[in-house]
């Protein structure tokens, strides 16, 4: 996937993306960092088509973004957004089997080959004993992981994660961090993602992408992008990046008095 | 279990007024003498009661498993549960355009339908532009819908003291009008209604997506504008053929399926079966109640309904808050 001079505004006119360059590679997970307001979200947006850029081209799989179909693309690319609304009576299977819909034309049923497909992606998130829960009814990191196995049952190389452990307690961000990354290893699933813990980033990220004010201040991998340097940069933070042999890279804010 | 006993329960209920709204009235039948005089063809009684009962028996079902369709299918649509024909609007939309097409062109009578439709979209288009900037806010767009409902009353009030014709005493814009309806309102709305109901109760799928977020849907390979589109059409559609030949019920599309959620839960592939057979119902029992509760005066059925309904909606409110998971 490569993001080509993007630009963005919204009807105010404010530009929140200027002249954006960058490129995805395939079956790596890439997040996109960078303090509020950066332009992260909005970023993803253009990325999923949610947003329309005013000058600029994206491409996936060597076709412009703006020649997919809305099913066509959902058969390439799965968004799990920061917050969705749960219907209420929703069981965590009929939510799943939602997943399904970019295969379906309007009145057809439910094939052989979409069970199980769904419940492989159960089964892939842990899911599969709860099935029949209500999903509303689920935690806050239950409801993600659904959220998620819906994405799985569309079958697509590429899934996008806005903020996924948002609101989440440190225990079900590194469970949802942890299955995103085993997802990414087994299936060989292209992600991109948009995290706020920078130590998180570093750890679950094969490529990051830095942002500040709309512009990339910085991409590649975490080692070369999270230098003492660009944190300041872009946080407007002193921090100290250490690297521990055991375990690996780490980022320590600090303050001074 | 619970949701084939409410099946089974409103088409028993259903049945027994049907049969009791056939033999009861000014002109009172036993059960036997009506299935004798149909077996044996003519009678004075049955003339009477095939010519003014029958018809409006049949509008009465019609009307109502409309308004309680077209009730679910906007409530689908706005995603709000107080959206509902004569709140917002669509239904007074619908009787004001029917009303000035009689008024201009009296000659045009059996397109009243047609009128009513254009009404109805006209109305709806209005509330739902209006709240498109707010997202739809359900809050606004049921403010912008009473705003509508009261400006196309308002405009129907005056138009009709203006114009004293005796046409418009067959069209009110403020009750329900069962009495003297022929053969002709029958087909008009048993053709349209069908059409309607029918389309409705396949498209229940999109109903339940609608439940989802667009921007989930739309990740989904959903198109949500086509689907809105469409249902919203359908609902528009509904209300219009029942104002224009019933004349105006607020009150069928909100209660009914409220009480439809209650008792076979938010699948549209139940919700909306049952409302048909429970709207069709209330609509009969409010209009039978209405000409024998102190016959010969006759109670028009919205009044009644508004009298019933009010509490009992207070009522089902209390009992159901989970329903909308507040």
């Amino acid at each position: 996937m490569e993001i080509n001079n993007v630009s963005f505004a919204y009807q105010d006119g404010l530009k929140r993306l200027k002249n954006i360059r960058g490129f995805i590679k395939q079956g790596e997970i890439t997040t996109i960092i960078g303090p509020n307001g950066s332009g992260k979200s909005t970023l993803l947006g253009v990325l999923t088509k949610h947003l329309q850029p005013q000058s600029g081209v994206v491409t996936l799989d060597d076709k412009l973004l703006t020649t997919y179909s809305l099913k066509g693309l959902a058969k390439k690319m799965a968004v799990v957004h920061q917050q969705n609304d749960v219907p209420s009576e929703m069981t965590v299977e009929n939510l799943v089997y939602y997943g399904r819909l970019p295969y379906k034309r309007s009145f057809s049923a439910y094939t052989e080959e979409d069970r199980s497909i769904v419940e492989w992606a159960l089964t892939s998130t842990g899911l599969l004993s709860r099935k029949n829960d209500i999903v509303s009814q689920l935690s806050g990191g239950q409801q993600q992981r659904v959220w998620i196995a819906m994405a799985l049952a569309q079958k697509t190389p590429y899934l996008f994660l806005d903020e996924p452990t948002a609101n989440l307690d440190v225990f079900y961000q590194y469970d949802l961090l942890k299955l995103v990354k085993q997802l990414n290893k087994s299936y060989g699933l292209t992600v991109v993602m948009v995290l706020h813990d920078m130590t998180q980033a570093i750890q679950f990220s094969n490529q990051l992408i830095a942002m500040k004010d709309g512009e990339v201040v910085d991409a590649g991998r975490p080692e070369k992008v999270m230098t003492e340097e660009t944190i300041e940069e872009i946080y407007g933070i002193k921090a100290v990046v250490k690297k521990d042999e055991k375990l690996g890279m780490y980022i320590i804010p600090v303050h001074t008095m | 279990m619970k949701k084939i006993l409410s099946f089974a329960t409103i088409i028993i209920i259903l049945c027994v007024t049907v049969l009791y709204a056939l033999t009861s009235g000014s002109l009172p039948i036993t059960l036997s003498e009506l299935f004798i005089s149909l077996l044996s063809g003519e009678s004075e009684q049955l003339a009477i009661i095939k010519d003014l009962r029958f018809p409006r028996i049949i509008i009465s079902l019609f009307a109502g498993a409309s308004l309680a369709v077209s009730g679910v299918l906007l409530q689908a649509v706005m995603r709000n549960p107080l959206a509902e024909p004569g709140i917002i609007g669509v239904s007074s939309g619908a009787g004001f355009f029917t009303l000035l097409a009689l008024t201009f062109f009296p000659s045009l009578f059996f397109y009243t339908p047609f009128f009513a439709f254009i009404g109805g979209a006209f109305a709806f288009l209005l509330v739902y532009l209006f709240s498109w900037k707010s997202g739809l806010n359900p809050l606004r767009m049921i403010l912008i819908g009473v705003a509508i409902h009261v400006l196309f009353s308002g405009l129907s009030e005056l138009l009709q003291l203006t114009n004293a014709n005796s046409m418009m005493n067959s069209v009110s814009v403020t009750a329900s009008t069962l009495t003297m309806k022929t053969w002709n309102d029958v087909t008009v709305i048993s053709i349209y209604g069908t059409i309607g109901l029918l389309i409705a109760t396949t498209l229940f799928a999109w109903c339940n997506h609608l439940s989802l977020k667009d921007k989930t849907l739309k990740n989904l390979g959903f198109n949500v504008n086509r689907a809105r589109f469409v249902l919203a059409i359908v609902a528009v559609l509904l209300a219009a053929i029942a104002t224009s030949i019933a004349g105006m019920f607020t009150f069928v599309g909100l209660l009914i399926p409220h009480i439809g959620r209650t008792f076979v839960g938010n699948n549209h592939k139940l919700l909306i079966p049952f409302s048909i057979l429970a709207g069709a119902w209330l609509v009969l029992f409010a209009d039978t109640i209405g000409r024998t509760m102190i016959a010969p005066i006759e109670i028009p059925a919205s009044i009644i309904m508004a009298v019933i309904g009010g509490p009992f909606l207070i009522f089902m409110l209390r009992k159901s808050d989970r329903i909308y998971g507040n």
